[in-house]
C-alpha cells in the first residue's frame, strides 16, 4: 500500500507539488498562526497617539532613504543596550508601524529612543553634513531634503490607506491632513491649533528645519525623528515599575 | 475572535511536534523502502548519460 | 532568436508585449507626479523595444520541425548572459557601498540616488535576484529538460518567464534609485512589481509542471525537487510578506498589511526562508546536477539527498525567529526558532557531505579542473556557513553577533562562498555545452577567477568576522566603575581598517566576475568562428548540434 502511494505521488508531478507545499507551509503555519492572535499578548498603552501627517511623511522619507539599513529601532532586553540607548522596546510601541522598522544592523546607533534627545537644529545640521557634528561619522549627507518641497497634497490618501490597514485615524484627521502638516511646521500660523486638538497637546509644533515659511522634506524627517519612541511612555513606565 | 492566543499556541506546540515525527517517519520509509532502490540507482546514473536529445 | 519561435508564438509575444505596453501607459498616466509614472515609462519603453525585435522577424518562415528533436536552449543561453551582466552590475554597486562605509565622501555628488541607503538595496537585489535568480532560471531550464528527457512544452513561456523576471529586477533596481521601496529587507519592491512577479512566477511554475508531466524518465531526479521547492515556497513567501494596501492606484507607495511584532515575524519568516529556498534550495538543485555531471561520477548517496531535501524543506520554515532574539517577540517563538536552527544543521551537512563524498576518488580532477574546484569549494563554504548560521542562532551567541558586521560576514560567506561559487562552477560547465564548443575559451582565466574569488571571499569574511566581534564586544564592555567603556563612535572608528579590507575583498571578487564575463564572451565568439569556418557561415544552430554534449 505504502509502495503504491509513493509511486503515485512520484509519477504525478502535481502530487509531488502538493507534498512540498504541505511540508513547507504547515511548518510555516504552525509558527505563524499564533501571531494572528498575538495582539492579545501585546501590552496596553492607552496613552499612545498616532503619527501626525507630517511625521508619517517623515517616516516615509526615512524608509525611502533606506535609513533602516544602518539604524535599528529595537532595543533588546540586554543590560548594555538598555544602558546605552534607554528602556528596551515593547511590542506595543510599534503597533501602528506599517511596516515595522526594527532593522537588522547597527552601522549607526539604535534610534528607538531618539525622539527628544537632540535639538531640531542639531538634526538639521547632522543631516546636512553628519561630519560637521560628529567628525568620525560615516553617514551620508542628505542635502536634498532641505531643497525638496514636501509633497502634501496626497497626505489625506496616505492616512486613509493607513486606516485601511488598521490604524485608527478619524475622519477629521484624514480631512485635515494637509492643513495639519502645514500647521505642525508653522507654530505661528493659523493651522497650528488644529494639530494639538487632533493629536494631543504634547505634539511637537515647531519650524523643524528652522524655516516656518516653507514645508520641506527636512521638516518632515526631523518631525519624525523627534517622535521616535515618544508615541507612548509605556516603556519608561515599565522600566520604572521594575526598578521599584 | 473565537480562538484565543493560548489555545493557538498550545495546538501549534503539540501538533507541530506530532507532525514533525510523522513527517520524518514518512520520509525515512520512502527512502529506505527496498523497492525504491532500483529507481534511485537508475536516477543517479542516468544523468551521466551523454545522449543530449529528448527521449522518444 | 525570434525566428526560432513559431509564427503563432510570435503573435502571442506581440500580444503580451502590447498588453504590457498598455499597462505601462496606464501607470505613466495614472501615476503623474509620482515615481509610479517613471516606472510606467520604463515598462512602456521596455515592451515597445522588445515589440520591435519581435516585429522585425514576424514574417520569417516557420522554424524547421527538426527543432523538436533538440532541447530548447535559447532562453538558457540568454539567461546566462543576463545573469553575468547582473553579477557585474550588482557586485560593482556592492564594492561602491562598501567603499562608502570606509570613505563616506566618495559619493562625489550630493544626489539622492547616489547615497548609501538607496544604493544598498540595488546591490542586494542586483546580486540575489539579478545574478542568482537569472542563474537559477537559466540552469533550471537546462536541468529540467535533461533530467526529464523532454523538450520544454512550448517556446513562448520560457521567454515570458525569463524576460518578465528581468523586467521585475529592472523595476526593483531602478525603483530604489528614485526612492521606491517597501523597506522590507530583500522584499523592497513595491506592490505593482510584486504583482508582476506573481504572474511571472505562476508561468514559471506551470512551465515546470508541464515539462515534468512530459518526462520520459519514471523518476523525477532530485535536482528538480530542489528547483520545485524553490519555485513553490518562494511564491508562498513572496505573496504573504508583500500583502499591502497601495495609497491609491496612482501611487507607488503602499502600506504593509502587518504592523509591529506581527510584521517583524512575517518579515523574518520571509527573510530567512528567502535564504533557504532562493539561496539554498535552488542552488542545491544546481549542485546535484552539475557537480556529478562535471565529476563524471554519480552522486554519492541518492537516498541521503532525499532525506536532506525533506529536512531542509520542513525545518527552514521554523527557523526565522532567530533573527529576533531578545526583541519584543514572545520568548517561545524565539526558542522554537533557535531549536530548529540547530536541528537544521543535520540536513545541511548531509548535503555538503554528500557533495564532497561524490568527489572522493576524483580528487585529481578537482586539482586539475578549476570548474570542479569551484563546486568543491562551494560545498565546503555551504557546510561552513550553515554551521555558522546554526551557531549564531543560539541566543547567547546572537546577543553578541546581532546588529554587527558578523551577520554581514556570515551572509557573505554564504553568498560569495556558496551561492556565487556554485553558480560560477555550474556556468563554466554549462557554457561550452550551450554554445557547442569543446571547452571554455581559456582554462587559465577560470583558474585566475577561482583564485580571485577565493581570495576575495576569505578577505571579506575575515574582515567582517573581526569587525563584527570587536564591535559586539566593544558595545558590551564595562570599565571598572561599572559604566560602558566605549561610546558608539569609538566602535565605529575601530571598524575603519576592516571596512577598507572588506571593500578590497569585494573588489577582488568583482574582478573575478569580470574575468568570467570576458571568458564567456570569448567562448561565444570562438563558437561563432568555429561554426562559420565549418559551414561557410549561414547555418542555424539547430542543424549544427552534435548529439553528444561537448566538453565530455
Amino acid at each position: 500500500m505504502k509502495e503504491f502511494f509513493h509511486r503515485k505521488i512520484e509519477r504525478n508531478a502535481i502530487g509531488f507539488v502538493l507534498a512540498i507545499v504541505g511540508v513547507a507551509s504547515i511548518g510555516g503555519l504552525v509558527e505563524i498562526a499564533p501571531l494572528f492572535t498575538i495582539h492579545e499578548t501585546v501590552e496596553e498603552a492607552p496613552d499612545m497617539r498616532l503619527y501626525t501627517p507630517l511625521e508619517l511623511a517623515g517616516r516615509n522619507i526615512y524608509i525611502r532613504e533606506g535609513c533602516y539599513a544602518c539604524h535599528s529601532q529595537m532595543i533588546r532586553t540586554l543590560r548594555d543596550e538598555v544602558e546605552r540607548y534607554g528602556p528596551y522596546s515593547l511590542a506595543v510601541e510599534s503597533k501602528y508601524d506599517h511596516p515595522m522598522l526594527w532593522g537588522s544592523k547597527r552601522t549607526g546607533p539604535d534610534l528607538a529612543r531618539l525622539g527628544g534627545k537632540y535639538s531640531d537644529a542639531w538634526h538639521v545640521a547632522h543631516l546636512m553634513n553628519p561630519r560637521d557634528v560628529v567628525p568620525e561619522s560615516v553617514m551620508p549627507r542628505y542635502g536634498w531634503l532641505k531643497r525638496n518641497a514636501l509633497r502634501i497634497d496626497d497626505l489625506g490618501e496616505h492616512l486613509a490607506a493607513q486606516r485601511d490597514v488598521g490604524v485608527p485615524y478619524t475622519d477629521a484627521m484624514i480631512e485635515n491632513a494637509v492643513a495639519d502638516a502645514r500647521g505642525q511646521a508653522n507654530p505661528d500660523g493659523p493651522e497650528a491649533g488644529g494639530v494639538a486638538e487632533r493629536y494631543g497637546e504634547a505634539t511637537n509644533v515647531r519650524a523643524f528645519d528652522g524655516n516656518p515659511g516653507t514645508l520641506t522634506e527636512m521638516d518632515a524627517l526631523v518631525a519624525y525623528l523627534q517622535i521616535v519612541g515618544q508615541l507612548t511612555q509605556a516603556a519608561h513606565q515599565e522600566t520604572a515599575a521594575k526598578e521599584e | 475572535m473565537g480562538i484565543d492566543h493560548e489555545s493557538v499556541v498550545a495546538v501549534s506546540k503539540s501538533w507541530g511536534l506530532f507532525y514533525l515525527i510523522a513527517m520524518a517517519a514518512g520520509v525515512l520509509v520512502y527512502t529506505l523502502w527496498p523497492g525504491n532502490r532500483k529507481r534511485f540507482t537508475r536516477a543517479k546514473t542516468s544523468i551521466l548519460d551523454k545522449n543530449d536529445r529528448p527521449g522518444e | 532568436m525570434v525566428t526560432g519561435l513559431t509564427v503563432s508564438e510570435r503573435h502571442m509575444a506581440l500580444f503580451v508585449l502590447g498588453a504590457l505596453a498598455l499597462a505601462g501607459l496606464a501607470m505613466a498616466v495614472g501615476g503623474r507626479g509620482d515615481p509610479l509614472a517613471v516606472h510606467g515609462y520604463i515598462v512602456l519603453a521596455f515592451s515597445l523595444g522588445l515589440g520591435f525585435v519581435v516585429l522585425s522577424a514576424l514574417f520569417a518562415p516557420e522554424p524547421p520541425e527538426s527543432r523538436l528533436s533538440e532541447y530548447y536552449d535559447d532562453p538558457t543561453r540568454v539567461g546566462i548572459i543576463l545573469s553575468l551582466a547582473w553579477a557585474v552590475a550588482g557586485m560593482f554597486v556592492g564594492v561602491w557601498v562598501a567603499a562608502l562605509l570606509a570613505w563616506p565622501e566618495l559619493t562625489f555628488v550630493d544626489s539622492a540616488w547616489a547615497s548609501f541607503g538607496r544604493l544598498r538595496p540595488v546591490h542586494t537585489s542586483g546580486v540575489i535576484f539579478g545574478f542568482g535568480g537569472n542563474a537559477l532560471i537559466a540552469t533550471s531550464f537546462h536541468v529540467l529538460q535533461r533530467t526529464s528527457r523532454a523538450r520544454l512544452p512550448d517556446q513562448f513561456s520560457p521567454w515570458f518567464v525569463l524576460i518578465g523576471y528581468n523586467l521585475f529586477c529592472l523595476i526593483a533596481a531602478s525603483g530604489y534609485l528614485i526612492g521606491v521601496t517597501q523597506s522590507k529587507e530583500y522584499a523592497e519592491p513595491e506592490w505593482y512589481a510584486d504583482i508582476w512577479l506573481v504572474i511571472v512566477w505562476v508561468a514559471y511554475f506551470v512551465l515546470y509542471i508541464r515539462t515534468l508531466q512530459r518526462r520520459k524518465e519514471p523518476h523525477i531526479y532530485v535536482a528538480n525537487w530542489y528547483y520545485m521547492a524553490f519555485i513553490l515556497v518562494v511564491a508562498v513567501l513572496h505573496i504573504v510578506n508583500n500583502l499591502a494596501v497601495p495609497v491609491t492606484f496612482g501611487h507607488a507607495k503602499s502600506y504593509s498589511l502587518f504592523s509591529g511584532v506581527q510584521d517583524a515575524m512575517t518579515q523574518w519568516w520571509y527573510g530567512h526562508n528567502a535564504v533557504a529556498f532562493f539561496l539554498t534550495s535552488g542552488f542545491l538543485g544546481m549542485m546535484y546536477y552539475y557537480l556529478p555531471k562535471r565529476a563524471g561520477r554519480p552522486i554519492f548517496s541518492y537516498r541521503l539527498s532525499i532525506i536532506s531535501f525533506w529536512g531542509i524543506t520542513f525545518m527552514y520554515m521554523w527557523a526565522g525567529a532567530h533573527h529576533l532574539h531578545y526583541t519584543a517577540l514572545p520568548q517561545w517563538v524565539q526558542t522554537l526558532g533557535m531549536t530548529f536552527s540547530l536541528v537544521l544543521l543535520v540536513p545541511s551537512w548531509a548535503s555538503a557531505g554528500n557533495a564532497l563524498a561524490t568527489l572522493n576518488g576524483a580528487w585529481h580532477k578537482v586539482r586539475d579542473d578549476a570548474t570542479l574546484r569551484f563546486m568543491m569549494v562551494a560545498a565546503v563554504f555551504y557546510g561552513l556557513s550553515t554551521f555558522e548560521g546554526s551557531f549564531m542562532a543560539i541566543r547567547a551567541v546572537n546577543s553578541l553577533s546581532h546588529y554587527t558586521d558578523w551577520t554581514v560576514g556570515h551572509v557573505h560567506a554564504g553568498a560569495l562562498g556558496w551561492v556565487a561559487m556554485i553558480t560560477f562552477g555550474s556556468l563554466y560547465a554549462l557554457v561550452p555545452w550551450m554554445w557547442k564548443t569543446e571547452r571554455m575559451y581559456s582554462p587559465r582565466l577560470i583558474e585566475l577567477h577561482f583564485w580571485l574569488a577565493l581570495a576575495g571571499t576569505v578577505v571579506y569574511v575575515f574582515a567582517m568576522w573581526n569587525s563584527g566581534i570587536i564591535q559586539g564586544l566593544m558595545w558590551r564592555t564595562y570599565n571598572d566603575s561599572g559604566t560602558l567603556a566605549y561610546s558608539f563612535i569609538d566602535s565605529l572608528v575601530a571598524m575603519h581598517p576592516y571596512y577598507i579590507a572588506r571593500a578590497f575583498g569585494g573588489l577582488l571578487f568583482l574582478t573575478g566576475a569580470v574575468v568570467c564575463c570576458v571568458n564567456v564572451a570569448m567562448t561565444i565568439r570562438m563558437a561563432r568562428h568555429a561554426r562559420k569556418a565549418e559551414a561557410g557561415g549561414d547555418v542555424p544552430l539547430y542543424g549544427q548540434a552534435g548529439a553528444a554534449q561537448a566538453g565530455e
